[in-house]
């Protein structure tokens, strides 16, 4: 591995393992509605959104399986809904050419209606029935969180990734940087 | 436009998604790898996570104090109430413990009998929005370990699902993959209570005679029979509602837990591991 593509890495890593402490130590308990944001989330959203469809996906998984390591929820159920999240933001995100303004705000909070309604409903397929009752409040604050927070963690994302290759998808798809 | 996706992306995409299911699989069936790999990492992570959350700890009052305002200010006045009256019953209930205790040293109740226990103090609430469970002070050099049950002065808690060495995880009764075999203190009916999420009430649907009476405000108990994860006799809740279960092969009971697990500050770990 070449030493510019190890700095990456490990850059990657750190801000992996920081987004993970600061969820579980500060924001897990700044409630509202009984619910709380989700920055492993907003990683995965960010990637997608700042790199396509191929980064969404592997930040999504990277994000979500060290969320699953702290957490007493079935293992892999993040990472699997965070993959399919950040993928999907990466597709809409080419598909409109990555415009500004108020479009990654309003993506982002729809990913985290997304991300909520297939994490409780992949619950419901493995026999964890997690209740609809409990949906909406935290879809609702999901979506706020990253809706205001994902214009700086587009900011890291750009400084983190920005030296890499460009996304194999957004290629194809003509999308821009 | 026709467009082909690159091979290596999709090759991506499919390794993930089936890495995922792959681990999904495991992690539902809590194969015992994902469990140990979790403990190791909760054992690294969890003084790092206290740091973190003694750091953050302004910042989280700080945020209680903007969205419970309102709340705060009733519930200032209700506790003010409540405390008054309290110490009127103190006196009398100093007397009835009195006798409480010295009638469970007789029938050697398991509940309140010599089973050791650990008081833990909640450490911070769930971790995740799908999570039922907290963390507590206490870990597996105070004496605890996973399985153990969990509760307060007002009944049943929950569970030890995790422990490392100065931390440990509680699932708490209201998590839809928690079960309690319970017990009607009157028939003494046996039955399976399961969580149906946060603020939600307990739900028994199994067990139950269809015949049997059971009346509104009837206390369960843990039925602590053979090969129970709990000893008999703790408190879980009482019954608010019953209505004839689905074919008819029981009466489902809907039941109010006894201790609210969403505002839980000081919580008692039973060292009672079922081999007793």
């Amino acid at each position: 591995m070449r030493p510019r593509r190890r700095f990456v890495l490990a850059k990657t890593v750190l801000v992996l393992i920081g987004a993970l402490l600061l969820q579980i130590g500060a924001v897990a308990d700044l409630r509202l509605l009984g619910a709380t944001g989700d920055l492993l989330l907003l990683l995965a959203v960010a990637a997608g959104w700042v790199d396509g469809p191929d980064r969404g996906l592997s930040w999504g998984f990277a994000a979500g399986l060290a969320y699953d390591l702290v957490l007493d929820t079935p293992f892999g159920l993040s990472a699997l809904t965070y993959a399919v999240v950040g993928y999907a933001v990466g597709l809409v995100s080419v598909a409109l050419s990555r415009p500004a303004g108020w479009w990654p705000v309003s993506i982002a909070a729809l990913a985290g209606v997304l991300a909520t309604g297939i994490y409780a409903g992949v619950g419901h397929l493995v026999g964890v029935p997690y209740p609809f009752g409990d949906l909406p409040p935290v879809a609702l604050v999901v979506a706020a969180w990253n809706a205001v927070l994902i214009l700086p963690v587009m900011r890291l994302m750009r400084r983190l990734v920005g030296a890499q290759k460009p996304d194999r998808i957004a290629l194809v798809l003509g999308g821009r940087r | 436009m026709a467009i082909s996706r690159p091979t290596g992306s999709r090759t991506r995409l499919v390794v993930l998604l089936l890495a995922s299911v792959t681990l999904l699989t495991f992690g539902v069936r809590d194969v015992p790898v994902i469990r140990d790999v979790r403990e190791g990492v909760g054992t690294v992570v969890d003084p790092v996570v206290g740091a973190v959350q003694a750091a953050a700890r302004p910042l989280g009052n700080a945020w209680n104090g903007i969205t419970d305002y309102g709340n705060l200010e009733d519930e200032n006045a209700e506790l003010r109430d409540r405390l008054a009256q309290l110490e009127g019953d103190r006196v009398a209930a100093t007397d009835a413990e009195t006798q409480f205790a010295e009638l469970s040293r007789s029938v050697d109740l398991p509940y309140v009998g010599d089973v050791p226990t650990v008081a833990a103090r909640v450490s911070s609430g769930p971790r995740s929005n799908f999570s039922h469970a907290v963390e507590i002070d206490k870990g597996t050099d105070d004496g605890i370990a996973v399985g153990m049950p969990v509760a307060t002065g007002g009944g049943l808690v929950g569970r030890v699902s995790r422990a490392s060495g100065s931390t440990a995880t509680v699932e708490l009764l209201s998590d839809p993959e928690f079960r309690v075999g319970v017990r009607l203190a009157e028939g003494g009916e046996l039955g399976t209570a399961r969580g149906q999420g946060r603020g939600e009430p307990l739900a028994v649907d199994t067990g139950i005679d269809p015949d049997t009476e059971v009346a509104e405000g009837t206390g369960l108990v843990t039925s602590g029979v053979d090969r129970s994860a709990y000893p008999a006799g703790i408190p879980v809740g009482e019954v608010t509602k019953t209505r004839e279960g689905s074919g008819g092969l029981a009466l489902d009971l809907v039941v109010e837990p006894l201790v609210d697990v969403d505002s839980l500050s000081y919580v008692t770990v039973l060292q009672w591991t079922g081999d007793e």
